[in-house]
């Protein structure tokens, strides 16, 4: 049988979303199994697309066809009984059950009579699966935990994790990669060859192009809900119309207009220090989550604050601006102390941050979001402001009227860094900015971040892409579990043999990574 | 398994110790323990649908008022005996949450919840209009109604019955299908949960508990009208024990039970201030212990 072959046979499939197609008339086929990549700017349709493979919403038109069955009708519960499992981009756990819980529930409405053993779900097969799940996932230490507390990339982790547990034949993977380090991502690539061979046939949708080159024997390229292209991956990735639409230039940071990008030598006179943290501590119940951190930062100045995940920078950033109160330490600004303000104080005394997962409010339009960010004592400024962050993201200014979160990744970024703009700050965190952005809008994204430093606003920047961060910097901090272990120029840092240590992972180092196998 | 037999036995010997308790204590203590009996089932009953499922219905009497008049009309038509007065009491109430929900499941969140609002008004205005029933005078039952400690008994196996289904439930894998609905019903669905089977599971058994309850109310009564049985004030209580208490915790309706009699125990002179006081009481609660009294007590996060 022909039919045997193909796993998944999508045929002028459409889907409108309030006028917008989100995916038009597409045609594709999945290999049973081939781990088939999908990439393509933000905004494309690919989340959307698995959507419709997965139930989660219905198709206007056109058909699915699974392993030779019509599912297009079908609820997204008889889908997953069918056999397809799937993971959402922002996690979404269920955040009061535990992250065992979340498997056991999964597990239990698993497909039924895979293979030859698991007949009948007895509640010991159960109990094994879900713990051998939460151990190749690197979850086990927080199996009891309440899944709601789980930091982000956690999130994330459990996610792939539950749809394990539904022991799918097609698995949908929309961008469980994002945010990752060089030996995480190693790991998680090596976790998705292990599972093609297991489960069969995956739909990996993924910025990270290290991921699709190495997990995906084909890929498709979506843009503006049609497929523009679908081959071999080498072949698709050298595509000169791909690079024009997706790719980009690659890691480049071009100088904003005219502004000098690397930063000149220090004049003989160092501006004041704007910020300044001694010996900062946080804690999180019993764990210590920042250790006697001290940290300078001078008038205009650009620091990154780098560091594999969990190493603190989220929680430092968090702290500087209010989000989180220190258990001992200080932190000052601009020569008055900040530490033990409410958040809503010290964005009042000129601190903006551009919070890790964007926080759009979704009941909002993109003007109502800007505007709710300028502080009461500069309302008569606001139409003023308004326009200077249309003036820097035009595309803002064509969908003002549209709600925050109805806009692609990229864009939904650019509305959160306007935001963090809009009260004027002389100093703006940016946590995480390019966090599951397609290549070419973490591009004009790091220009706008170099035209911001060019006006002469002060920046801290958390990054995980240690090369974008420091080629934005005028200096560096490198965080390892709650601690500073390293400082000084993007060039000193590159140099240290210490950072490769550290960040790439070589001493093995016991992380949030993912054992294969 | 010592363990999980430790609570069996607490149960059976607080079970014991409530049957005795008209033994001892005269008639005061009796009426006070039916009503703290009644709340009980209601708040359990309610407990497994907004707590646990997260479908916070504000329907409570609805099927508190059903219950009532089933019994009622049961005894007085048919000569039914209590046993038979009360199950059809029940099943009366479960049978309208099982037509109620194809429509009610309609609606999600805020708007399910109005929704059962809307229901329970409709309901006795419905009532107060039916000649049949006996309109806005409602009915008088014809037998006499039972001595105090007959209905405490009544009112004890019935609350007995609601913590032997709520154990059973939430022990059962059921419980994880429950709780995952409430967090996220869409999510739910898509890791393969029937998502409308286990909402009509809970909506029809939460209905029958209340149903039953109402009834008792018939009995304890003698006589009904359709503004106390469908009255807003069953479904004000059981929201207010229930969250003082503590919310999707297996011990929060008893908690809260307790405190709600103590409080209107306390101000039973003054039961123009008893609205007040109560309320007050359940804004601090909320303020102080948003997740019920019951999290103060266990320390550790309440289970789900």
């Amino acid at each position: 049988m022909v039919e045997a072959a193909i796993a998944l046979r999508v045929r002028a499939l459409s889907r409108r979303f309030g006028g917008v197609a989100a995916i038009e008339a597409l045609d594709l086929d999945v290999q049973a199994g081939e781990t088939l990549g999908v990439i393509g700017p933000n905004g494309a349709g690919k989340s959307t697309l698995i959507n419709l493979i997965s139930g989660g919403c219905a198709a206007d038109s056109g058909s699915i066809v699974l392993f030779g069955t019509d599912i297009t009708g079908l609820r997204a519960d008889a889908r997953t009984r069918l056999g397809v499992g799937r993971t959402y981009q922002i996690p979404r756990p269920f955040a009061r059950l535990t992250v065992y819980e979340n498997l056991e529930l999964a597990a239990r409405h698993a497909r039924r009579g895979v293979a030859p053993a698991s007949a009948a779900p007895v509640q010991e097969t159960i109990a094994e699966r879900c713990r051998r799940i939460l151990t190749r996932t690197g979850l086990d230490d927080v199996a009891g935990t309440t899944a709601g507390s789980l930091p982000l990339l956690r999130r994330k982790r459990l996610e792939l994790a539950r749809a394990l547990a539904l022991q799918p034949r097609l698995l949908l993977l929309d961008e469980i990669g994002a945010g990752l380090i060089e030996r995480e991502t190693r790991a998680l690539i090596e976790l998705i060859i292990d599972l093609q061979r297991e489960i069969g046939t995956i739909v990996l949708i993924e910025h990270v192009m290290d991921v699709i080159n190495a997990c995906c024997q084909r890929t498709a390229v979506l843009a503006s809900g049609r497929l523009l292209t679908v081959g071999a991956t080498r072949e698709v990735l050298a595509d000169a119309q791909v690079a024009a639409v997706y790719l980009g230039t690659g890691e480049r940071v071009p100088a904003g207009a005219g502004a000098p990008a690397p930063p000149s030598a220090p004049p003989s006179a160092p501006p004041a220090v704007l910020l300044s943290v001694r010996g900062a501590e946080v804690h999180y119940g019993g764990v210590r989550a920042l250790r006697q951190v001290s940290l300078e930062l001078r008038a205009g100045e650009c620091v990154a604050l780098l560091g594999a995940n969990g190493a603190g920078k989220t929680t430092l950033a968090r702290a500087i601006s209010g989000a989180v109160p220190l258990a001992a330490g200080t932190i000052e600004f601009d020569g008055a102390r900040i530490s033990g303000l409410a958040a809503a104080r010290v964005t009042a005394l000129g601190i903006g941050h551009c919070m890790e997962g964007r926080k759009i409010f979704s009941s909002l339009s993109v003007e109502e979001n800007l505007l709710l960010a300028v502080p009461p004592a500069a309302q008569r400024k606001a139409a003023e402001r308004l326009q200077r962050a249309y003036a820097m993201f035009p595309a803002l200014r064509q969908r003002r009227a549209h709600a925050g979160t109805a806009m692609s990744g990229g864009q939904q970024q650019m509305l959160a860094i306007a935001r963090a703009l809009m009260s004027e700050p002389r100093l703006v965190i940016f946590d995480e900015v390019s966090l599951g952005l397609a290549p070419i809008a973490v591009e004009s994204l790091y220009e706008s971040l170099a035209r911001i430093r060019a006006s002469g606003v002060a920046m801290l920047i958390v990054e995980q892409n240690i090369h974008r961060g420091l080629q934005l910097a005028d200096r560096a901090y490198v965080l390892a579990h709650g601690e500073i272990r390293l400082s000084g120029t993007p060039q000193e840092i590159r140099d240290s043999r210490e950072l490769r240590a550290l960040y790439v992972g070589e001493d093995a180092a016991t992380g949030a990574t993912a054992p294969a196998g | 398994m010592n363990a999980a037999r430790k609570p069996l036995l607490i149960a059976a010997l607080l079970g014991a110790l409530l049957y005795c308790l008209p033994f001892a204590l005269g008639p005061y203590w009796q009426q006070l323990g039916l009503r703290a009996l009644q709340w009980l089932t209601l708040a359990i009953a309610w407990n497994l649908l907004a707590g646990y499922c997260g479908q916070v219905s504000l329907g409570t009497g609805a099927f508190v008022g059903l219950g009532a008049y089933a019994c009622a009309l049961s005894g007085n038509q048919l000569d039914a005996p209590i046993p038979v007065q009360l199950a059809l009491a029940g099943l009366v109430a479960a049978g309208f949450a099982a037509l109620a929900s194809v429509a009610l499941f309609r609606l999600r969140g805020l708007y399910f919840t109005v929704g059962t609002l809307a229901l329970a008004e409709a309901l006795r205005i419905l009532m107060v209009n039916l000649r049949t029933f006996g309109g806005a005078s409602g009915v008088v039952l014809r037998a006499a109604t039972p001595a105090f400690h007959q209905l405490y008994w009544l009112a004890l196996a019935i609350a007995a019955l609601a913590v032997l289904l709520a154990e059973l439930l939430l022990r059962s894998p059921l419980s994880l299908s429950l709780r995952a609905v409430r967090d996220d019903e869409d999510v739910a669905l898509q890791m393969g949960v029937r998502s409308f089977r286990v909402k009509f599971g809970v909506f029809v058994l939460a209905a029958f508990l209340m149903g039953l309850a109402g009834g008792l109310q018939a009995l304890k009564l003698g006589v009904i009208e359709p503004y106390g049985a469908y009255g807003m004030s069953w479904t004000i209580d059981t929201v207010a024990v229930v969250i003082i208490g503590g919310l999707g915790t297996r011990m929060g309706p008893l908690l809260g039970t307790l405190i709600y009699v103590a409080l209107s125990e306390a101000l039973r002179n003054l039961p123009e201030l008893h609205g007040a006081v109560a309320g007050v009481f359940l804004l601090l609660a909320i303020r102080f212990a948003p997740r019920g009294l019951w999290s103060l007590v266990a320390r550790r996060p309440a289970h789900g």
